[in-house]
C-alpha cells in the first residue's frame, strides 16, 4: 500500500435519535483505504456497515450524531462546508446502492438521469460533450449508448446495476462505495457486475470499498477484508487469509456459511452460528459476540475486547488471538 | 411403505399468455421424488423453477401432464386440491410477507390445523410443531407477533406452520435467501433434521448451488422450461456434463480460482424459446466453435435434445 491512504477512517460513531434510546449502529470504526484498492466490508444486517457506508458521504438522515474523522486525502469530509461536500460527491466519492429499481427515476430516461448528475457535478464536461460521455459510460459498463433512451423499466436488473455502475463514475470518481451491489441479482448477473467492476478498477484505479455480508465474494474480489459485528470491525487483515483461516469466531460461522462445493466437510453439514445478531439498544456485555460464540469462555461477557494482533497483517477482536493482552 | 416415488411430474407444461404472446414457462418436466429424499432444483430466475414448484403443490394447473402423489394423480376439483394442499405444504422465501402480521404465533400455526380440521387439542399440536422447529419454550412464543421476532425465528413458524399438517411433501421455495448468513446454516440443519426424523420429501428451489451441496440428495437443473441435467449432488456438482449447469458452477464465488465462464446476457425469454438447442445462443461450446469441431452445430441449431444431460455434445 502506498504511504498515503485516499481514505482514513478514525474513530466513527453513528448513532441515530429515536423516541426511546439512540440506537448506536457504529460503534468507533478505524479504517484505511489505499488509491486503488479494494476493501471488503463484510457484516449482516443491523451490524452498521449501511450507516458507515452512508456517514462516509454524509448520506444519513438529518438529526444522526456522527463523530469521528473521514479523512479524503487528508481531508475531513464531516467538517466540510455543503459547497465543498457537492464537489467531493460524484467527484471524489460515490455509491453505488443496492436495489437498482428503487434509485433510479422511473418516469425519466436512464440517459438524461446521468446528464443531470454530470452537469451539476462535472467540472471539465459541458454543452454537447454531456451527450457524448453519457454514451461514453454507458458502453464503458457494457451497455450500447442508444440505452440512454430507455425508461429503467424497459432495462433488466443487472442492466439497471450497470446503469448505477454508470451513474456513479459520471464524474472520475477515485474511491467508489459498492453497497451490496449484486445482492439482489441472479448468479450469472452477479457475476458480469462483479467482473465489471474488477474491469473498471484495473482501468482507472478506482479504490473501491465492497460491503456485503457474502464472504466468498469479497474473499474472491477483494485484497483486504474488514468484518463487522455490532457496530465494530471484529477481524480484520488480507482476505484470503481471512477466508481460509478465520481468526474470529464469528467471521468463522459467517465462512461456514458459505459451503465450497466438493468439500464433504460441508456435504449434509449445513452450519451456522445459534441465535441471531443482536439489538444495537441491547448490546451484551463485554464481548458483544459472547452469547452465539461456539468458543466463549469464562472472561468473555466481562472483558471489552478490542482488535489485537492476530498474526502477519491481522488483527481480531477476541480474547483467544495471539495478541490478546487477556489470558483465556 | 410404498416402494413407488413419493411423488412424480409427468410431461409437465404450464403456460402464461399475456400480450398476444405465450410463454411456455414450464415447457416439459418429468421429475420424481421419494419418500425422505431432498431434491434441489436450481437454476437462474426466469428459468421457471418457481413456476413448477407452485404446479407441484397445486397453486397452478399445467397445460399439459400431471402431478402424481404417491400415484394419485392431482384433480383440480375443491376436494382433491384441499386435500393436496395438506399433503403438499409450500414454504415461500420471505417468512415475513408468508405470515400475517396482525395474527400471532400461536394464530399463524393453528390457522392450517383449524382449516385442514386435524384430530387432537389444537393447542399441544401447535405447541409440539413450534418446539419442533426450535422454538422453545413454544408457550413462550403463542402470544408474540412477527415483529416481535427475528427473521431466522419467522421462518422457523412458517415451517412448525407446514409441519404442523403432517405434510409428505415439502416444497421450499429459496427458504434462506431472504435470511442473514450466520441464521441460514441453522435452518437448513433444522429442514435436513425434520427430513430425517419424519421421511418427509423435500424439494428445495434454489440458485444457489452451495446450499445444494449442503442439504440435497439430488439436483436437478433447470434452464428455460426444461431440466437439463439431473443426478446424484455428488455427481452433478463434481462432474457437472451439460455446458450449463458448468457455467453455474464456475461462477460460484470461491477463493480457487477456476475459469469462470461468465454466460452472457440474463435468463432468456419464454415467449421466445430459440429452435433447436434451446441453450445454443448461450452455450459456449457452440460460441467456442467446438460444437462446429464435433460436428454436431448442426443440431443445435436445429434438433431439440431430448435425453439427460440435454445436451448433443455429451448425449
Amino acid at each position: 500500500m502506498t504511504a498515503e491512504p485516499l481514505l482514513t477512517v478514525r474513530d466513527l460513531h453513528v448513532t441515530y435519535p429515536t423516541a426511546g434510546s439512540p440506537v448506536p449502529a457504529v460503534r468507533g470504526v478505524d479504517l484505511e483505504v489505499g488509491v486503488g484498492e479494494t476493501l471488503g466490508l463484510a457484516g449482516e444486517s443491523g451490524c452498521g456497515k449501511s450507516s458507515l457506508a452512508g456517514a462516509l458521504l454524509r448520506l444519513l438522515p438529518r438529526g444522526t450524531r456522527v463523530t469521528g474523522e473521514v479523512l479524503l486525502d487528508g481531508e475531513d469530509v464531516l467538517t466540510m462546508k455543503p459547497g465543498r461536500l457537492r464537489a467531493v460527491r460524484w467527484t471524489e466519492l460515490a455509491i453505488v446502492f443496492q436495489g437498482a429499481l428503487h434509485t433510479l427515476n422511473p418516469v425519466q430516461r436512464v440517459g438524461a438521469q446521468i446528464a443531470e448528475a454530470i452537469r451539476l457535478h462535472s467540472r471539465d464536461v459541458r454543452g454537447a460533450g454531456v451527450g457524448k460521455r453519457v454514451g461514453e459510460l454507458l458502453e464503458l459498463v457494457g451497455l450500447p449508448a442508444r440505452r440512454a433512451h430507455d425508461y429503467p423499466h424497459q432495462l433488466s436488473g443487472g442492466q439497471r446495476q450497470r446503469v448505477l455502475i454508470g451513474l456513479a463514475l459520471a464524474c472520475d470518481p477515485r474511491l467508489l462505495i459498492a453497497d451490496e451491489p449484486t445482492t439482489a441479482l441472479d448468479v450469472m448477473v452477479q457475476a458480469q457486475v462483479l467482473r465489471l467492476l474488477e474491469e473498471l478498477q484495473e482501468q482507472f484505479g478506482l479504490a473501491v470499498i465492497f460491503i456485503t455480508h457474502d464472504l466468498s465474494t469479497l474473499a474472491a474480489v477483494c485484497e483486504r477484508l474488514a468484518v463487522m459485528y455490532a457496530g465494530r470491525v471484529v477481524e480484520q487483515g488480507p482476505s484470503r487469509d481471512i477466508f481460509e483461516a478465520p481468526a474470529h469466531p464469528y467471521t468463522r460461522g459467517l465462512a461456514a456459511a458459505f459451503p465450497v462445493i466438493g468439500d464433504t466437510a460441508f456435504r449434509m453439514k449445513p452450519s451456522g452460528l445459534p441465535g441471531d445478531p443482536p439489538d444495537p439498544r441491547r448490546l451484551p456485555s463485554g464481548c458483544p459476540f459472547h452469547p452465539r460464540c461456539p468458543d466463549a469462555v469464562a472472561v468473555c461477557p466481562s472483558t471489552p475486547v478490542e482488535l489485537w494482533p492476530a498474526g502477519d497483517r491481522r488483527s481480531a477482536a477476541c480474547v483467544h488471538v495471539s495478541g490478546s493482552p487477556v489470558p483465556a | 411403505m410404498n416402494a413407488g416415488p413419493l411423488m412424480e411430474v409427468r410431461g409437465v407444461r404450464v403456460e402464461y399468455a399475456g400480450r398476444g404472446q405465450v410463454a411456455r414457462a414450464v415447457d416439459g418436466v418429468d421429475l420424481e421424488l421419494r419418500s425422505g429424499e431432498i431434491l434441489a432444483l436450481v437454476g437462474e430466475s426466469g428459468c421457471g423453477k418457481t413456476t413448477l414448484a407452485r404446479t407441484i403443490v397445486g397453486l397452478q394447473r399445467p397445460a399439459a401432464g400431471e402431478v402424481r402423489l404417491r400415484g394419485k394423480p392431482l384433480g383440480y376439483d375443491r376436494r382433491s386440491l384441499r386435500e393436496h394442499r395438506r399433503a403438499a405444504q409450500l414454504i415461500f422465501q420471505d417468512p415475513t410477507g408468508a405470515l400475517n402480521a396482525r395474527h400471532t404465533i400461536y394464530e399463524a400455526v393453528a390457522e392450517g390445523v383449524r382449516i385442514q380440521e386435524l384430530p387432537g387439542v389444537e393447542e399441544e399440536l401447535v405447541a409440539e410443531a413450534l418446539s419442533r422447529a426450535g422454538l422453545r419454550p413454544p408457550e413462550s412464543f403463542f402470544t408474540r407477533y412477527p415483529y416481535e421476532i427475528s427473521g431466522g425465528q419467522r421462518q422457523r413458524v412458517v415451517i412448525a406452520g407446514a409441519m404442523v399438517l403432517n405434510p409428505q411433501l415439502l416444497v421450499a421455495d429459496e427458504p434462506v435467501s431472504s435470511l442473514d448468513a450466520s441464521v441460514r446454516g441453522e435452518i437448513l440443519a433444522l429442514m435436513l433434521r425434520l427430513v430425517r426424523e419424519t421421511e418427509v420429501g423435500m424439494l428445495v428451489v434454489t440458485h444457489d448451488l452451495g446450499l445444494a451441496w449442503n442439504v440435497a440428495d439430488r439436483v436437478a437443473v433447470m434452464y428455460l422450461g426444461r431440466i437439463v441435467e439431473q443426478g446424484t449432488t455428488e455427481e452433478l456438482l463434481t462432474a457437472p456434463r451439460h455446458p450449463y449447469t458448468r457455467a453455474l458452477l464456475s461462477v460460484v464465488p470461491e477463493v480457487a480460482e477456476v475459469e469462470q465462464q461468465i454466460l452472457s446476457g440474463e435468463a432468456p425469454d419464454p415467449t421466445r424459446i430459440p429452435p433447436g438447442c434451446r441453450f445454443h445462443p448461450r452455450c459456449p461450446l457452440y460460441a467456442s466453435g467446438e460444437a462446429a469441431r464435433l460436428g454436431i452445430a448442426e443440431r443445435c441449431l436445429g434438433e431439440d435434445p431430448l435425453k439427460l444431460p440435454a445436451c448433443h455434445a455429451v448425449a
